[in-house]
């Protein structure tokens, strides 16, 4: 199988602005990751191309990037999903994730995104002395499925770049760092919910999100992230977790 | 205190600020304009054409007071939605804080201006006049 690729490409110590990279790969498995295709082009025809990547397997969500017009982990996506069926020829469209700004090719800044996530404090909160015999702090079965979904997020940034409010105001909180909040707001355990909730329900908080659905659908881990801030802004309209 | 079996149900202390109360009207008021806009469209639109729709038709539907205070309610609750639905759109596309506060008190006079006239016509109506 034949792939054409089509990357944007941006050097700031070079180029003036950003500017498409055409390359082509024969010989591709339609098994093979983008992330496989990347690694292959720069080995092979261009030692510049920049981005990032580390565990290859969906967990470490460093390289999540947009492809062919939808943010998607470059591991986790396959030739054959972006190709027709049948087909000996594949285009693939590779850019930067959007709204943060860009430092060599595909590689963005994620300062704003992690200072949004440090934002809500994203760790357990609790002051309490620990249960006498020392073991963990238990909760029921149904209290710790109330925020199961939310403890997948990778921080891969898929769901935040794809949103528009976030490319409309970076100051909005976005959805990743709702999930993050969501995570420890139903966690029957914790003592800070309504320190985070402060943070989300700010001006530039849950009430920013437009309910588009990109980032459910960017999610790479299946977070239901638009039904996550929907249940946050309910805990914000009646002071009820 | 966390339980072991069911779920724990907390009450907590919710920041209030101008975004939550507009985002708590929209609410209430979709829910409300879901019945009035829909018969409001069904009445004027599709029961009675709109090749018949004169002064006849207007006296005779204010005549009820039923019905003026169900437009008085369609006229507050569909313009306030639709001028902060506007409000929310500008803030995603202008990003000087100045700009919007501008344009914010201008929305603001255009709603006053708007819901002062159109109750006046509404409650002092009066065919004979």
């Amino acid at each position: 199988m034949q792939v054409n690729m089509r990357i944007r490409r941006f050097n700031p110590e070079k180029d003036e602005k950003p500017y498409w990279g055409e390359y082509t790969l024969d010989d591709v498995d339609p098994n093979e990751s983008v992330l496989d295709l990347l690694r292959r082009l720069k080995g092979e025809q261009d030692g510049t191309l920049t981005l990032r990547s580390s565990c290859a397997h969906g967990v470490c969500g460093s390289d999540a990037m947009r492809i062919n017009g939808a943010n998607m982990l470059a591991c986790k996506t396959l030739v054959s999903r972006l190709g027709k069926e049948g087909s000996s020829e594949v285009k693939i469209q590779i850019e930067p994730i959007l709204g943060l700004k860009v430092q060599k090719d595909l590689v963005v800044d994620m300062e704003p995104f992690f200072d949004h996530y440090k934002s809500v404090m994203p760790y357990f909160v609790n002051d309490s002395p620990p249960p006498a015999d020392g073991r963990e702090r238990l909760q029921s079965i149904e209290d710790r499925a109330r925020f199961d979904d939310t403890t997948k997020c990778i921080l891969c940034a898929a769901c935040t770049t794809s949103c528009p409010s976030f490319w409309a105001n970076e100051k909005y909180v976005g959805p990743a760092a709702i999930v993050q909040a969501h995570r420890f707001i139903f966690d029957s355990r914790d003592q800070a919910p309504e320190e985070r909730l402060k943070v989300v329900g700010d001006t530039f908080g849950v009430w920013r999100c437009r309910t588009i659905f990109n980032c459910t659908n960017a999610c790479p881990r299946e977070i239901e992230v638009t039904k996550a801030i929907a249940e946050v802004k309910d805990v914000l309209a009646t002071g009820k977790i | 205190m966390t339980k072991l079996t069911g779920v724990t149900h907390r009450k907590v202390q919710v920041p209030s600020n101008k975004e939550r109360t507009a985002f708590l009207f929209m609410r209430l008021s979709g829910v409300f304009l879901l019945f009035l806009a829909v018969s409001h469209v069904l009445v004027q639109h599709v029961v009675n054409s709109v090749h018949d729709l004169d002064i006849q038709f207007v006296i005779e539907r204010w005549s009820s007071v039923t019905i003026r205070g169900i437009d008085l309610l369609l006229l507050f609750f569909a313009l306030i939605h639709g001028v902060n639905g506007l409000r929310n759109i500008l803030e995603d596309y202008v990003h000087s804080a100045k700009a919007m506060k501008v344009i914010n008190v201008l929305l603001v006079v255009f709603l006053v201006i708007s819901l002062i006239f159109a109750s006046v016509a509404i409650i002092t109506f009066n065919p004979g006049t």
